[in-house]
């Protein structure tokens, strides 16, 4: 990984859609937490920085059965922010350089590295999975032009890398504070994200794929 | 200008400060409990403190003070003070003839409780820190103000100041930090990272 990046994990969320009442990470895929899978998956990351709300104690004890070394940033606010929130919280004191990860996302462990290690700012998005998602559109070059609720090239997964400098607060959606910022340089990916019921089974096959 | 104020006992040292007196001279059980009851935020700090001074104000002052002069340290977080000497600050609510000798070690200013001594024995308490009176002190003069701590007794602190980091490196920090806390860290490499970051 480059130099003074960090990598902001947000599992603050109450997971409503999924209505189970527990935050998504600690909801079990395959045999072990979801933030198991993740904290394998960023093992490599230095600078990891998990930003905590709804159960946050619950979720601290889990990563503590993994790993000590992370910095837990408190988004107090939880149930009234959103995701840009936590993204702010977690870059503001952290490296030059923020990587952006929801929680409930699941990358293909070969695509990790193009997540955590390609050129400057960069935004990922994978292949259409869902009807309920915030869409890409891009160029002929793969370069996001704009995000859209309806309609468009590829599906926003959520990572993205940008420099902190050009967060500012804001109550509202990461995709809302890039806006800003576009075009910005897109990174294609394999992966799943996990609002509803029937993503967390495509995440349960999608994990068990890359098992075989 | 940043100034970082550190709490002492568990968030320096290894080990509370007050059952490694107690140990010595074999009054643990007593201290053992009181201490955790406290940090847990279930006695008043105050009144945990007086009772807790009244129990060990008979020994030896200046032994206790050589006692603590020994304490274990976190290396790195004694590297980063050292460091920034001028930037750090200690807060603690312990006795100051206690550890004066801990913290001429250490090195940077310090703030703590006070009492007057007579015979090598504690006479009367005269001060008991409040923290958060330090953090508004270093406020009020225009620093951006870190706060790094642990106990029940340093949540007032943490919620005045400009970022609170939540040391977990000796114990689970206590309910009321973690309600005020902007970050919680459990490593010792982690806590100096994000210190630096935070110039």
């Amino acid at each position: 990984m480059p130099p003074a990046r960090s990598v902001v994990l947000s599992c603050a969320g109450t997971g409503s859609r999924l209505g189970l009442a527990q935050t998504k990470v600690l909801i079990e895929i395959d045999g072990k937490s979801l933030m198991a899978w993740q904290l394998e998956l960023l093992k490599d990351v230095e600078d990891l920085r998990i930003v905590v709300g709804y159960q946050a104690d619950a979720v601290v004890k889990e990563v503590l059965n993994y790993r000590k070394d992370v910095t837990f940033v408190y988004n107090h606010n939880y149930f009234n922010t959103k995701t840009g929130t936590s993204f702010y919280l977690g870059a503001k004191d952290g490296n030059d350089y923020a990587i952006g990860w929801d929680g409930d996302l699941i990358v293909h462990p070969d695509d990790i590295d193009k997540c955590l290690n390609s050129k400057g700012e960069y935004i990922v998005y994978s292949d259409r999975m869902s009807d309920e998602a915030v869409f890409v559109r891009t160029d002929e070059n793969g370069d996001v032009l704009s995000f859209s609720r309806e309609d468009g090239d590829y599906e926003w997964t959520g990572p993205v890398c940008i420099k902190k400098d050009k967060l500012k607060y804001t109550s509202g959606n990461v995709f809302n504070m890039l806006e800003g910022h576009l075009p910005m340089k897109g990174v294609k990916v394999r992966a799943q994200d996990i609002d509803t019921y029937d993503d967390y089974q495509k995440a349960v096959e999608f994990i068990r794929s890359w098992k075989k | 200008m940043t100034k970082f104020i550190f709490d002492l006992d568990g968030t320096i040292t290894r080990s509370e400060t007050l059952p490694l007196i107690a140990s010595r001279f074999n009054i643990r059980d007593e201290i053992a409990v009181m201490t955790r009851e406290t940090i847990n935020g279930n006695i008043p700090f105050v009144e945990s403190f007086i009772k807790r001074v009244h129990i060990l104000g008979n020994l030896p002052v200046d032994e206790i003070s050589y006692l603590l002069a020994e304490a274990n340290l976190y290396p790195r977080v004694i590297d980063f003070i050292e460091k920034n000497k001028e930037d750090c600050v200690i807060a603690t609510g312990n006795l100051m003839c206690w550890v004066d000798k801990l913290l001429n070690r250490i090195g940077c200013r310090c703030h703590a409780s006070e009492c007057t001594v007579e015979d090598n024995k504690v006479k009367k308490l005269t001060h008991i820190l409040q923290k958060e009176n330090i953090v508004r002190e270093y406020r009020n003069t225009g620093e951006k103000v870190v706060f790094i701590g642990e106990g029940n007794n340093d949540s007032e602190a943490m919620r005045l100041a400009d970022v609170s980091i939540a040391s977990g490196l000796t114990h689970y920090p206590a309910k009321s930090v973690l309600s005020v806390a902007d970050y919680l860290i459990f490593d010792e490499g982690a806590l100096c990272r994000q210190l630096d970051r935070l110039f």
